[in-house]
C-alpha cells in the first residue's frame, strides 16, 4: 500500500501548461488533472484499506468472544465450590451438598496418561516408518501402503468420538462381557482418537528436519537407526512433545467415549485395570443431568469441574506454545 | 495444527545446537522444562491419592456390623438417580467397603442390561412384562430363578409451565391431552379458563414440551391421561412420544426442564423434584383441583391394586389414574428395583439384597425423600410385609 502511494504522489507531472497542439494539450490537461484525481483515488484506497483491516480486526474479535465469555462464565460460576473439599474428597457417601471431584480429577490424569502411552508411540512410530522408510522406499508397495495408511490416518482424525467410544465398546463387550467398564478401556478409546492427531503432528515435524542432517549423519558411517534415534529424534523432539501435549488435550475434554467404556463412580478408583473410574467430563455431565432437590449444589460442582478442566486444557496448550517457544529463542 | 507447524519451522536448527555434545551447560529452554516439570509434579503430588471422605470406618462405626463387601453395578431408570444417589451415599456409608455404581441410562436399556448381565440390579419405572420374563433369559440368576420387583421409589410428575405472573394455574386430563395434542393452542382458552375462574390469562401461544427419548415418565404421563380422560387422548399408553402429534421435543428431564423454563408460553412434564422455578400445575380431579405433593401420590398409591398373576416377589402396581380418595394426586410414578430371586454368585446377592432392605426400609425412603422430593413407600403394613418378604427372598 505504501509503496503504491508513493508511486503515485512522485510520478504525476504538474503544471504543464502551454502547448497549443490539440493533442500535446489533451495530454498537458490530463497530467494537470493527475494531481486531483491521484489524492482522489489515495484516499479512496485509503478508505478501502481501513475499512477492511477493520473488518478483519472484527473478525479477529468476533473469534475471541466466545472464548472470552467461555471463560468468564466457567471462572464466575465455578469459583463457588473452588474449595480443598473439591480436592480432597470423592462422591462417595454424598447426597446433595458437599462432596468433591478428587476422584474424577485422578481418573482424568490417570486415563490421559494412559492413553498418551498407548498413543504416543504408535504415533511417532507410524510417523517415523513414513517419514523415514515408506517415503525413502522405491518399491511401489511400500509407496502404496504409505498412501494407505495416510487415508486411514486422515479418516480416523476425522471420526467422532462417540464413534470411538462404540469401537471400544463393542471390542471389549466381546471379550469381557456386556457390563464391563475400566479406566483402561477409557483410555484405549481415548488413544484410538489421539493417534492420529499425534501422528500427523509428528509426521510435519520429522518432515521437516533437515534433509542435510540425514545426510550428514549416514556419509559419517551411521546406520539409519542410529541417524533416527541420535540426530533425527533429537532435533524433532521439542516439535514432538508439542505434537503429543496437542493430542493429550484433544482428548482430555472428551465425555462420550469415557461414559460408554469407563462409566461413572463416586468413588476413588486408582486401578486402571479394574472397576469403573470417574473423570471431569463425566463428572460434569452426570452433576448437570442427574440433580436432585438441591439442584443448585449439582450445578456448582459441575462448573468448578468445568473451570478445573478448562485450567487443565489451557495449561496443556500453553506447555505446547511455549515449548514452541522456548525453541524458537535459541535460535537468536 | 497450526502450532505444531511454527514449532517445527523454527526448531530444528535450535535443537541441532543443543545437540552439541560439548555444550554441557543446561540451555534456556532446558531449565525452564525442567522447572515445569517440576511445578507440575509438584501440583499432581499435592493430590492426594485418599479421598479424605473415603477413609475406612472401623466396623464398630457400621451398623451393618460390616462382613459386606464387593461392588454392586446397577443402572436403569434416570427418575430414580436422586433417590439411588441417598441410597447409595448411606448405604456406603454403613459399609465401608461396598461400591454401589448406578447408571442412569433410562429404564429400558437398564432392563436390557440387568438381562443381560451387565447390571446385578436395575431400576425402572416400569416392570418387566409377564410375558417377557418367561421369555428373558436373565443371566445373573441362577435357572430357574424368578425376579424380584419392589416398588422403591414413588414420585409426583409435574405439569410445568412458564408463565411469568401467573402462580396459580388448574388443568385437567382432557384439557392436558388437548394442550398435547395442539388443539388448545393459546393460553386463553375457554377450556383453560373454565378451569380458573378469575384468573387473567394471557394470549400467549401454548408451546407443549414431551420428552424425544424413550421415557418412563412419558410412559405414566400418557398413562394418566388415556385413565383420566380416554376420550380426548387416544394414543393411550406410551413410552414414546407419538410423534405425530407435534409439539417441541427434548432430551431427558433435564431437557424438558430447559426448553419450558426457556421460552414463555411452554408447558411440559417433569418429575416433581426437578420443576423448582417453574409453574406447577394444580390437577382438577372431580371437580377439585389437587396440588402435587408427596401425600397426594401416598394417597393415590394406596388406592391402587397390585396387579394380579404375578409371582410372591413380583410387585407391581396397576396405578388407579382416577381415585376418588380426596386429596390423591393422579399424575405419579411408581420405579421398581428388580433384582434376581436367586444369584448365581451368592456374595453379589447378599450385597443386592443388603442395599435393596436398606433402599425400601423407612430410612432409606426418607434420605431418598429428603433428596430426590419422592414420597415414602407410605405406612400400609401390608404393602410393607409384603415388600420386606420380596426382598428377604433374595438368595
Amino acid at each position: 500500500m505504501t509503496g503504491l502511494d508513493l508511486i503515485e504522489v512522485d510520478s504525476p507531472v504538474t503544471g504543464s501548461t502551454g502547448s497549443s497542439l490539440a493533442p500535446g494539450r489533451a495530454q498537458a490537461l490530463w497530467r494537470s488533472s493527475q494531481p486531483l484525481a491521484s489524492t482522489r483515488r489515495q484516499r479512496r484506497r485509503r478508505i478501502k484499506d481501513r475499512a477492511m483491516t477493520a473488518a478483519l480486526a472484527a473478525c479477529a474479535l468476533i473469534a475471541a468472544v466466545p472464548l472470552v465469555s467461555l471463560l468468564w462464565t466457567t471462572v464466575s460460576h465455578g469459583l463457588a465450590r473452588l474449595d480443598p473439599t473439591f480436592f480432597n474428597q470423592s462422591m462417595r457417601g454424598v447426597a446433595g451438598v458437599g462432596g468433591g471431584a478428587l476422584h474424577a480429577i485422578w481418573g482424568s490424569v490417570l486415563i490421559t496418561l494412559a492413553a498418551t502411552a498407548l498413543a504416543a508411540p504408535v504415533g511417532l512410530g507410524t510417523a517415523l516408518w513414513l517419514v523415514e522408510c515408506a517415503d525413502r522406499s522405491r518399491s511401489a508397495l511400500t509407496s502404496g501402503l504409505a498412501r494407505a495408511v495416510r487415508a486411514v490416518v486422515g479418516v480416523t482424525a476425522g471420526i467422532p468420538s462417540i464413534v470411538a467410544g462404540l469401537f471400544v465398546y463393542a471390542l471389549i463387550a466381546l471379550v469381557a462381557g456386556p457390563g464391563y467398564r475400566s479406566g483402561l478401556a477409557g483410555a484405549i478409546a481415548l488413544a484410538v482418537i489421539m493417534t492420529p492427531v499425534v501422528e500427523s503432528a509428528c509426521e510435519e515435524v520429522l518432515a521437516r528436519v533437515p534433509g542435510e542432517l540425514r545426510e550428514g549423519a549416514l556419509a559419517l558411517g551411521a546406520p539409519q537407526w542410529r541417524c533416527v534415534t541420535s540426530v533425527i529424534l533429537p532435533t524433532a523432539r521439542p516439535g514432538v512433545i508439542s505434537g503429543v501435549l496437542l493430542g493429550v488435550s484433544r482428548v482430555v475434554g472428551e465425555t462420550a467415549p469415557l461414559l460408554l467404556v469407563a462409566g461413572f463412580t463416586d468413588s476413588m478408583n486408582l486401578n486402571l485395570l479394574d472397576g469403573r473410574m470417574a473423570s471431569l467430563p463425566v463428572y460434569i455431565y452426570s452433576q448437570w443431568q442427574n440433580k436432585g432437590v438441591q439442584a443448585a449444589a449439582y450445578d456448582a460442582r459441575a462448573w468448578t469441574a468445568a473451570l478445573v478442566l478448562v485450567a487443565l486444557v489451557l495449561a496443556l496448550h500453553l506447555t505446547a506454545r511455549l515449548s514452541a517457544r522456548w525453541a524458537t529463542r535459541k535460535e537468536h | 495444527m497450526e502450532n505444531t507447524q511454527i514449532t517445527v519451522a523454527c526448531h530444528s536448527q535450535a535443537t541441532y545446537q543443543a545437540a552439541d555434545p560439548t555444550d554441557t551447560r543446561p540451555t534456556r529452554a532446558r531449565r525452564w522444562r525442567g522447572a515445569a516439570l517440576a511445578l507440575g509434579l509438584a501440583a499432581a503430588l499435592s493430590l492426594t491419592a485418599c479421598a479424605s471422605n473415603e477413609r475406612p470406618t472401623s466396623p464398630t462405626d457400621s451398623p451393618g456390623g460390616d462382613s459386606l463387601s464387593g461392588t454392586i453395578n446397577a443402572g436403569g431408570s434416570s427418575a430414580q438417580t436422586a433417590a439411588q444417589e441417598a441410597w447409595r451415599a448411606g448405604f456406603q456409608s454403613a459399609h465401608s467397603s461396598v461400591t454401589i455404581n448406578y447408571d442412569p441410562i433410562g429404564s429400558g436399556p437398564g432392563r436390557e442390561g440387568f438381562a443381560a448381565g451387565a447390571y446385578g440390579l436395575a431400576g425402572s419405572d416400569d416392570a418387566f412384562k409377564l410375558a417377557d420374563i418367561a421369555s428373558t433369559e436373565f443371566t445373573l440368576c441362577a435357572s430357574g430363578s424368578g425376579i424380584v420387583e419392589v416398588p422403591a421409589y414413588i414420585s409426583p410428575i409435574v405439569v410445568a409451565y412458564n408463565l411469568p405472573g401467573l402462580s396459580d394455574l388448574n388443568l385437567d386430563a382432557a384439557v392436558i391431552a388437548h394442550i398435547f395434542t395442539g388443539q388448545i393452542k393459546t393460553w386463553d382458552d375457554p377450556a383453560i379458563a373454565a378451569l380458573n375462574p378469575g384468573q387473567t390469562l394471557p394470549a400467549t401461544a401454548i408451546t407443549p414440551v414431551h420428552r424425544s427419548d424413550k421415557s418412563g415418565t412419558t410412559g405414566n404421563f400418557t398413562d394418566y391421561l388415556s385413565q383420566a380422560a380416554p376420550n380426548d387422548w387416544t394414543a393411550g399408553r406410551t413410552e414414546t412420544w407419538p410423534q405425530d402429534l407435534g409439539g417441541e421435543a427434548a432430551e431427558k428431564t433435564q431437557g424438558v426442564r430447559q426448553a419450558v423454563s426457556s421460552a414463555a408460553g411452554a408447558v411440559g412434564y417433569i418429575d416433581a423434584s426437578q420443576a423448582t422455578g417453574l409453574g406447577v400445575a394444580a390437577l382438577v380431579v372431580d371437580g377439585t383441583p389437587v396440588a402435587p405433593s408427596a401425600a397426594g401420590a401416598t394417597r393415590t398409591v394406596a388406592a391402587s391394586q397390585l396387579e394380579s398373576g404375578r409371582g410372591s416377589a413380583d410387585l407391581v402396581f396397576a396405578i388407579n389414574r382416577t381415585p376418588s380418595e380426596p386429596g390423591a394426586y393422579p399424575l405419579i410414578m411408581v420405579s421398581y428395583l428388580v433384582a434376581c430371586q436367586q444369584y448365581t454368585d451368592a456374595s453379589q446377592a447378599a450385597l443386592v439384597k443388603a442395599y435393596l432392605a436398606w433402599a425400601v426400609s423407612a430410612s432409606g425412603q426418607e434420605a431418598a425423600a429428603a433428596n430426590a422430593g419422592s414420597a415414602a413407600l407410605g405406612s400400609d403394613p401390608t404393602l410393607a410385609a409384603r415388600v420386606g418378604e420380596a426382598v428377604d427372598s433374595i438368595r
